[in-house]
């Protein structure tokens, strides 16, 4: 009994040796704060009370006005002290209380006579409160002394008036324009610290003035600064500079021998400033690239835990743009995964999952099974996601992926995480098509035991879509059951839904899932009963193996026809009565429809959440909306929707665009009117279209009606609107370009040379011939590396008719500026290749 | 010899420092600052600019050491007179006796000042300054227009000085010293 107890008073001596200030409270110090007031002060003990003051206001509580104000007032009575450090002390509370400016007026010209003391740390602190309290009229009194305190031989009072520069730019930015002189004087000086913050100010000083900036760093470049955290903040300046204005005439970098010379600094924070800076520039080659590489990898090896991290976390990033630069660091990273420091053993482990190659794959993965329950969650997440890319990037190294997720799916951790990891397996289950039934059987595993109804029903779901297909669907049968026995009512309904889309998809099962179907009809829960009652009602057949009727399913598990946000306010809009609700009351237009159509889909795989929603809601959108319309309705399923196309001038009445819906046989245009004038009424409007030459013309011919029915006819013309061939194409992107090409054939191959006349450069070429084909880059490489002669682009796409299309592009420089393209299509039909071939032909 | 004599001054003056705190206030450009310095170093300068805020200053006169608080005399610090004024030996407040216009203010201001509950029987010494100026009020004329017979809850007295011409400084310092409190 005994021994707890002397244990729990060892642990409060501890504490009170970590701070000495445990448990103090704002009354009794503020009783204490009485002793500013006594006629013979004690400087210790003033001291001492306002530290605990401090300490009271850095730690958030909060001093009423008449307390602060209080304090305020007592603590100017300590100027009569002469002791050095309660002054210290005095004006730091002055400037932490920060009392009113009537109040805090008072000690103006009590700090005023500091400023202009003999004692230097009076002058310099007195300069930073002084600065702090100050308005605008009284710093043009003041402002004399700060331009001398700025070339101050003294390093600490330099700085002190430089650093209030800086702050008072913000309020005052006219008077401290006017110190330029003496700041640039100061940044001359010797002192490190005062170098430093004379460049800042300087800087700040000039940064709207890209000329003098870019006039700064050519000066400060040739050598002058000396002080470690100024060469530091002259790299970034230069990296500024060197953004804006882009590559030169003879193809080399402004500034960039300056930060090359900068990785040889003898400071280890100039060094990795410099590296830094050279990962970051714009486009940068690998030639720039790899003496910033060579350093970072000597840094991997440093003793000092600080600059394996920073090391390793620029490298983390140029792994994303240039993979191949950083393998060379590979084995340094490797020993890096049983760093002490956590956050650097994660970014070591997702740095090598993205340069690694499909060799070093398996290793890596029993590497980071031993660390994993060492780290916290949003590392564990990083880990996922970098496994996922990985996984997606060699799509044969599936196997042991998808095993080391599913383990990791076992252990311990948060929702995030566990989301995280069901996303990643739902997306190589989309992707990868052999993982699809072993990824399932994990899934159902995890549903086994998992304690999050969110991640329960989401997985459910996918289920009973994908499950259906597989090869031997009945074996998800007792996994999705166990949970209607199991768990609770949510997960229970689901599980319903679940077993009924198995039932209706796979005739062979559906008299075992109309038994255990039966069974629900006894759950405690009436929204499960409810579900087993319609799904044995409507699924038919009374249990005998039969094909269920499309019309069934489609009523069960098509979707509604309708946007479920019209559906959930019009259903909370309706109010009961002996009239039902109707479906068909439902609005179908997507209200504040986003009309810009997403770009690039598949290229953020999103995970259960939200299937392929995200890049086909607005598709999904359009072809509810023409299916609606019963002349349109017989063109069947709409292969792909234009981005609207903008037929005025943006400032015009009314803006106009048209949007291009491309059938199997049929073209439809929607034009989508938006009147701009709220005092007007647009009435009767019409889109007159002249078809001549295979060009079509638009016209409109709106009547605009005012509010009194006096209208006025009136005639618009609009631009004129082209189909293009990209019209034609959709954007799908292939996982593996190289297995698509061979399993495609050469059969169907055509290849010709075409010259492309006069390019700025080959990403412009690049970037016409992908936007006139409108087809979706694959593998990266739309990105030209600059400086490039030749280049190879990869292009995959759908053509009308549901053909799969791939394209291999090669580019190359001849003569000046002439580029050259060498096309190769592959194609599903020999005449889709000729089509493209046309295309660019003519493009 | 005069080695021994400092060291027993020293020591007399040790066990007999007699310390005092004062608050010099008054309207602005009454001449508190300059008041300060004519008794700190007996200097006097034409040209001064407007006290922001408070100067403190400590002045030693025989074996008694003067605080003093030389406060603003702007309007917008004389509502923090009062905070200076708690607890000190005695309020020095300044008039310029040549100045006609303000001496109705100056006036309001000392009775409001001292009506304050915190100040209740903290001696006042009222000085018109100025005297060498042509038109400057006389001693009589100050004591009535600054209505200074109706403070009876404490002593008051009234000097005419001129910082200037270091007209009456000594007997102000008198009064001051014979104000003081002992030490301990």
């Amino acid at each position: 009994m005994a021994q707890p107890l002397v244990k729990k008073d060892d642990d409060r001596d501890d504490e009170m040796d970590y701070s000495p200030f445990m448990g103090i409270e704002k009354g009794a110090v503020l009783q204490e704060a009485r002793v500013f007031n006594d006629p013979q002060l004690d400087a210790r003990r003033c001291s001492q009370v306002i530290t605990k003051l401090l300490y009271l206001l850095n730690q958030g509580e909060a001093f009423t006005k008449v307390e602060a104000t209080e304090v305020f007032f007592s603590v100017t009575k300590l100027f009569q002290s002469k002791d050095i450090g309660l002054r210290r002390m005095v004006y730091l509370i002055i400037k932490e209380l920060s009392p009113s400016a009537d109040e805090v007026i008072i000690v103006t010209s009590s700090l005023m006579k500091d400023m202009n003391s003999r004692t230097d740390m009076y002058r310099a602190n007195a300069i930073r409160v002084l600065c702090r309290i100050t308005d605008g009229t009284l710093l043009t009194q003041i402002e004399r002394y700060l331009k001398q305190a700025i070339v101050d031989k003294n390093p600490v009072v330099a700085s002190a008036a430089l650093v209030s520069g800086i702050h008072l730019l913000q309020t005052n930015p006219e008077i401290v324009k006017r110190w330029s002189n003496e700041v640039q004087e100061a940044v001359q000086s010797r002192a490190a610290l005062v170098q430093f913050h004379a460049l800042a100010l300087l800087h700040q000083i000039r940064q709207n003035d890209r000329l003098a900036v870019s006039k700064l760093v050519t000066s400060l470049t040739k050598g002058s600064v000396r002080s470690p955290l100024a060469q530091c903040l002259l790299i970034r300046y230069t990296s500024q500079v060197i953004r804006e204005s882009g590559i030169s005439q003879t193809g080399d970098r402004p500034f960039y021998d300056y930060l090359e010379s900068c990785l040889r600094h003898k400071a280890e924070m100039v060094i990795f400033e410099a590296a830094r800076a050279i990962t970051e520039l714009n486009g940068v080659t690998t030639r720039e690239l790899t003496p910033a590489i060579t350093v970072l990898q000597l840094f991997l090896s440093s003793s000092k835990p600080v600059l394996r991290f920073a090391a390793v976390r620029t490298l983390n990033k140029v792994a994303m743009t240039h993979p191949m630069a950083v393998t060379n660091c590979n084995i340094d990273m490797e020993s890096l995964i049983s760093d002490q420091n956590r956050s650097i053993a994660t970014l070591a482990i997702t740095t090598l999952l993205k340069t690694g190659n499909e060799s070093s794959v398996d290793r890596l993965m029993k590497q980071i099974t031993n660390f994993m329950s060492d780290i916290a969650d949003e590392f564990k997440i990083v880990v996922v996601e970098a496994i996922r890319s990985l996984c997606l990037k060699f799509p044969l190294k599936y196997r042991s992926l998808m095993n080391f997720l599913s383990n990791i799916l076992r252990e311990e951790g948060g929702f995030e995480y566990k989301k995280a990891i069901v996303d990643s397996i739902v997306i190589l289950i989309r992707d990868i098509p052999d993982a699809k039934e072993g990824g399932l059987l994990h899934l159902c595993e995890f549903i086994e035991d998992c304690e999050f109804t969110y991640l329960s029903t989401q997985i459910l779901h996918f289920l009973g879509n994908e499950g259906p297909k597989t090869s031997d669907p009945s074996k998800y049968i007792r996994y999705i059951y166990n949970r209607v026995i199991l768990e609770n009512a949510t997960v229970r309904a689901s599980a319903v839904s679940t077993l009924a889309k198995f039932g209706a998809l796979v005739d062979s099962l559906k008299p075992r899932i109309f038994v255990l179907l039966k069974r629900c009809l006894f759950d405690s829960d009436d929204e499960v009963r409810d579900r087993a009652t319609l799904y044995l009602n409507t699924l038919g057949g009374d249990g005998a193996v039969v094909e269920t009727d499309e019309e069934v399913k489609e009523f069960l598990f098509g979707s509604l026809g309708v946007p479920l946000t019209n559906l959930e306010t019009s259903l909370k809009n309706y109010e009961p009565s002996d009239e039902p609700f109707d479906i068909h009351s439902v609005p179908k237009e997507v209200k504040s429809q986003p009309l810009a159509e997403k770009k690039a889909p598949g290229k953020k795989p999103t995970g259960l959440a939200a299937p392929p929603v995200a890049p086909t809601s607005t598709v999904d959108a359009y072809e509810r909306l023409l299916s609606s319309i019963p002349e349109f309705a017989g063109y069947g399923k709409l292969f792909k929707s234009s981005a609207p196309v903008e037929l005025t001038e943006a400032e015009t009445e009314y803006a106009v665009n048209v949007v291009k819906h491309i059938f199997d046989s049929h073209v439809v245009f929607q034009y989508n009117c938006t009147n701009t004038i709220p005092e007007q009424l647009l009435e009767n409007v019409s889109v007159i279209v002249d078809a001549s030459e295979a060009e079509e013309f638009a016209e409109v011919d709106p009547s605009t009606g005012e509010a009194e029915e006096d209208g006025v006819e009136d005639e618009y013309q609009l631009e004129d609107l082209e189909v293009v061939s990209a019209d034609y194409m959709l954007k799908v992107g292939v996982s593996n370009f190289r297995n698509a090409w061979e399993s495609l054939g050469a059969d169907c191959e055509k290849i010709d040379e075409y010259g492309l006349g006069p390019m700025e450069s080959l990403t412009e070429a690049v970037n016409a011939v992908i936007s006139l084909l409108g087809m979706q880059p694959c593998e990266g490489t739309e990105v030209v590396p600059s400086n490039s002669r030749s280049h190879t682009c990869l292009l995959s796409g759908v053509y009308i008719g549901n053909l799969k299309v791939l394209v291999r592009l090669s580019f190359g420089v001849g003569g000046p500026k002439e580029v050259a393209m060498k096309l190769a299509v592959r194609s599903e039909d020999i005449s889709v290749s000729d089509a493209i071939h046309e295309i660019v032909a003519s493009g | 010899m005069g080695l021994w004599e400092a060291l027993l001054n020293w020591l007399r003056s040790l066990f007999f420092q007699q310390e005092m705190e004062l608050s010099l206030i008054g309207l602005q450009n009454a001449g508190k600052t300059s008041l300060v310095n004519v008794i700190a170093t007996g200097g006097y300068s034409e040209d001064m600019i407007p006290t922001v805020g408070f100067n403190m200053r400590k002045v030693t006169k025989g074996n008694v050491t003067i605080k003093l608080w030389d406060l603003g005399g702007q309007p917008r610090f004389r509502s923090m007179w009062e905070r200076y004024c708690r607890a000190v030996s005695a309020i020095v407040y300044v008039v310029d006796a040549a100045d006609h216009d303000n001496v109705s203010i100056s006036r309001s201001e000392i009775h409001d000042l001292l009506s304050k509950p915190s100040l209740s029987g903290i001696p006042l010494l009222v000085l018109g300054n100025k005297i060498d100026k042509p038109g400057a009020l006389s001693k009589q004329a100050l004591t009535d227009q600054m209505d200074l017979k109706s403070i009876t809850d404490r002593e008051v007295c009234c000097y005419m000085i001129s910082c200037k011409n270091s007209t009456n400084i000594d007997s102000v310092i008198d009064w001051l010293v014979k104000h003081s409190k002992s030490k301990s």
